[in-house]
C-alpha cells in the first residue's frame, strides 16, 4: 500500500508539472498571436498538451525524435521549447521577424527542431525514417510524428503508413491531434475522416483513442505504445483553441492576430 | 564488356557496402528480382514498395541518424513525383540522400511518355545544394557512386536504361568533378551531357576533328559555375548536346553563366514521343540524332550562315 501511495504521489506531481508547463506554453502562444504577424492559434492550442507530454517524456534522450508534422502549429512548438527551457527567450519576441529564425512554420535551424515542416505530410515519413534508423542500430529510440486530422487528407500520410506496416516499424508513433478543423472550416464538412481509428487499424497500427487534453490518458496511451509490438497511433480528441473560452471549438480561430488588450483578457480567462 | 548504368550502380554500391556499413539501399519496386545488394546485404536493403515520396522523406530520417541511404527508381518518378521531398529534404535541409535515377531521357523507349524523363534535370537543378551527375559509361558511373558515398552532399545521378558505354579516358581518378576534355583546335566546342549526348559528340568529332569536345559529368549550378574558366579555354561558341528539353536544360543555364560566349542547344525539343520503338527510334522521332546534329554543326562551322535553332 505504501508503494501505491508513492506511485500516486509521483503521478500527481508529474501531472501537476505538465499542467504548469501547459499553462506557460499557452501563455506564450497567446503572446505570439499578439505579435505583428499573429499565428495559427487554434491548432497550436489544441496540440499543446500532446506536445508537452511527448517532449517531457522523450526528448531528453537523443535516440528519440519528435516531429511536429502539422507545421502550422509552429507557435505551439516554439512555446513548448520555451516552456521546457530549451529555448531561452519567449518566442513572441522574435516570431515572424526578419532577424529571427522563428518562422511561421518550424525551422530545423532552431535547437530542438529536427525537421522543417509546414507542407503537410512530410513529417510523418521523416519520423518513420528516424524510427527505422534506430531499429537498424539496435537502439530503443523512437520516432514520433504529431499530425493533424486535416493533414490526413494528404496521400503521403497513407503512403507512409503502408510502408511502416510493411516494414513493421514498431518504434514509430503517430499522434493525431484531432481538433476537427482545418484552414477552410470543419474537416467533416470538407473531407470527412470519421473512421480514422479503423483506417489506422487497417494499416496494421495498434490504435487508441483518448482525450488529448487529459495528461493521465495521454500518459497511459504512451505506456501502451511502449508495450506495443506494432506501429502505434494515438487518436487524440482535442479542442481547437483549447484553454481560451472565446475561441474554443471555433474553426475560424485557425489563424488569429490579436490586439494587446485581447491578449491580456485571454490570459486571464484561461482555463 | 561493360555494364549498363543501373547494373553498374548496383554492383559498385554492393562492393562499397562491404567496407561501409552505413550504406543503405532503397528501391521503389523497380529494382528487379535478384537484386545484387539485397542478396548480399538483406538487412540493409529495403524495397519500399511504390512509394517514392515516402522513400525520400524516410531517407531523410535515416540520413539524420548517420546512414547513407541510396534510393533508386526511374528518373521521372524520382524527380517529378517526389519534387517537393527533394526540395525540402535534399535541397533545403541538405540531408545526405543519394538518388540514383535510371530511365533518364527517353531510354524507356516503347514504355512511352509516362516513363520518359526529359524534364528531370531542369526540376532538380532548380533546388540549390544538390549535386547532379550524368556519368557516361561504366567507369565514370562507378566513380560517381564512390564520390557520392564520400561526399556529404545530396546527389541526383541520372542514368540510362540498358545501354552500356565505355567511359572517356581520364588522367585522374578524381577528375569526374567537374569535367573531362577531349580537345580539338577549333572555335566550336561541343558540350556533351549524359550517355546519348556524349555518344553523338564522339561520333561528330571523329568526322570533324577540329571541333573541341568537353564532356560534363556534374551539371548542377555549383559545378557548372566552377567549370566556367575551363570551359572558356575551349572556344567562344558552345553547342550543348543533352537528352533533355530546352527549358531547364543545361544550355539555358550556361547561356546565362557565359554572357560573353555564344551558347546553343541541341536537345529533344518540345514534342511528346507518342510512338513506341527503341531508345534510338524514340530519339530519332525527337530529331535527337546524328544527322540532325551534323546539320547544326555544319551551320555553326559555316561562318555567316544563318543559324536557325
Amino acid at each position: 500500500m505504501l508503494i501505491d501511495k508513492e506511485l500516486a504521489n509521483n503521478v500527481s506531481k508529474t501531472e501537476e508539472r505538465l499542467e504548469t508547463l501547459s499553462k506557460k506554453t499557452r501563455e506564450a502562444i497567446i503572446d505570439i498571436a499578439a505579435t505583428e504577424t499573429g499565428c495559427h492559434i487554434g491548432g497550436s492550442l489544441s496540440v499543446t498538451d500532446l506536445l508537452i507530454a511527448l517532449f517531457e517524456k522523450y526528448i531528453g534522450d537523443s535516440r528519440n525524435q519528435i516531429v511536429l508534422s502539422k507545421g502550422h502549429a509552429a507557435a505551439a512548438l516554439y512555446a513548448v521549447l520555451y516552456a521546457l527551457g530549451i529555448m531561452e527567450k519567449n518566442p513572441a519576441e522574435g516570431y515572424g521577424r526578419s532577424d529571427s529564425l522563428l518562422t511561421g512554420h518550424p525551422n530545423h535551424k532552431i535547437k530542438g527542431i529536427p525537421y522543417s515542416t509546414g507542407s503537410l505530410g512530410h513529417g510523418i515519413p521523416y519520423a518513420a525514417g528516424w524510427a527505422l534508423s534506430q531499429k537498424l542500430k539496435g537502439s530503443t529510440g523512437i520516432g514520433v510524428a504529431v499530425c493533424g486530422d486535416g493533414e490526413l487528407q494528404e496521400g503521403l500520410c497513407w503512403e507512409t503508413f503502408q510502408v511502416v506496416q510493411a516494414k513493421q516499424i514498431d518504434n514509430f508513433l503517430c499522434v493525431v491531434d484531432r481538433n476537427g478543423g482545418q484552414n477552410d472550416g470543419f474537416v467533416h464538412h470538407i473531407s470527412p475522416i470519421d473512421d480514422v481509428r479503423a483506417r489506422f487499424e487497417s494499416f496494421g497500427f495498434q490504435t487508441v483513442e483518448i482525450n488529448g487534453h487529459d495528461f493521465k490518458e495521454i500518459s497511459e496511451a504512451l505506456l501502451g505504445f511502449e508495450a506495443s509490438s506494432k506501429p502505434f497511433a494515438i487518436i487524440a480528441n482535442t479542442v481547437k483553441g483549447k484553454g481560451v473560452p472565446d475561441i474554443e471549438g471555433n474553426p475560424k480561430a485557425h489563424y488569429a492576430k490579436i490586439p494587446n488588450r485581447l491578449k491580456n483578457k485571454w490570459k486571464r480567462s484561461m482555463v | 564488356m561493360t555494364l549498363s548504368g543501373r547494373d553498374t550502380y548496383r554492383d559498385e554500391l554492393t562492393k562499397i557496402a562491404e567496407e561501409n556499413d552505413r550504406i543503405l539501399c532503397l528501391e521503389a519496386d523497380l529494382g528487379g528480382k535478384n537484386h545484387q545488394f539485397e542478396s548480399q546485404f538483406p538487412d540493409r536493403f529495403f524495397n519500399m514498395g511504390i512509394a517514392e515520396m515516402t522513400s525520400i522523406d524516410m531517407a531523410a530520417g535515416l540520413a539524420e541518424a548517420g546512414f547513407i541511404p541510396f534510393f533508386s527508381t526511374f528518373a521521372t518518378f524520382a524527380s517529378l513525383r517526389s519534387a517537393e521531398s527533394i526540395k525540402l529534404a535534399m535541397g533545403y535541409m541538405e540531408k545526405n540522400i543519394k538518388i540514383i535515377a535510371p530511365y533518364g531521357g527517353v531510354s524507356g523507349g516503347w514504355f512511352g511518355t509516362t516513363h520518359h524523363s526529359l524534364e528531370d534535370i531542369g526540376v532538380v537543378r532548380t533546388f540549390p545544394n544538390i549535386k547532379i551527375a550524368c556519368p557516361y559509361g561504366e567507369a565514370d558511373t562507378r566513380r560517381v557512386i564512390r564520390e557520392a558515398v564520400l561526399s556529404p552532399s545530396p546527389y541526383y545521378v541520372r542514368l540510362s536504361r540498358n545501354e552500356s558505354f565505355v567511359s572517356l579516358d581520364r588522367d585522374d581518378e578524381q577528375a569526374t568533378m567537374p569535367l573531362v576534355n577531349q580537345k580539338g583546335n577549333g572555335n566550336l566546342c561541343l558540350l556533351s551531357i549524359g550517355e546519348q549526348g556524349t555518344e553523338l559528340c564522339k561520333s561528330i568529332q571523329e568526322v570533324y576533328p577540329e571541333i573541341s569536345h568537353v564532356h560534363l559529368c556534374y551539371i548542377d549550378q555549383e559545378s557548372l559555375r566552377n567549370s566556367m574558366d575551363q570551359l572558356e579555354e575551349h572556344g567562344k561558341t558552345f553547342l550543348v548536346v543533352e537528352e533533355h528539353r530546352l527549358a531547364g536544360g543545361t544550355a539555358s543555364l550556361l547561356a546565362i553563366l557565359m554572357p560573353n560566349n555564344r551558347v546553343y542547344s541541341f536537345d529533344c525539343g518540345v514534342e511528346w514521343p507518342i510512338y513506341g520503338g527503341s531508345h534510338q527510334e524514340t530519339l530519332k522521332y525527337l530529331a535527337f540524332d546524328y544527322e540532325t546534329l551534323e546539320e547544326k554543326v555544319k551551320n555553326l562551322l559555316n561562318e555567316g550562315a544563318e543559324v536557325n535553332w
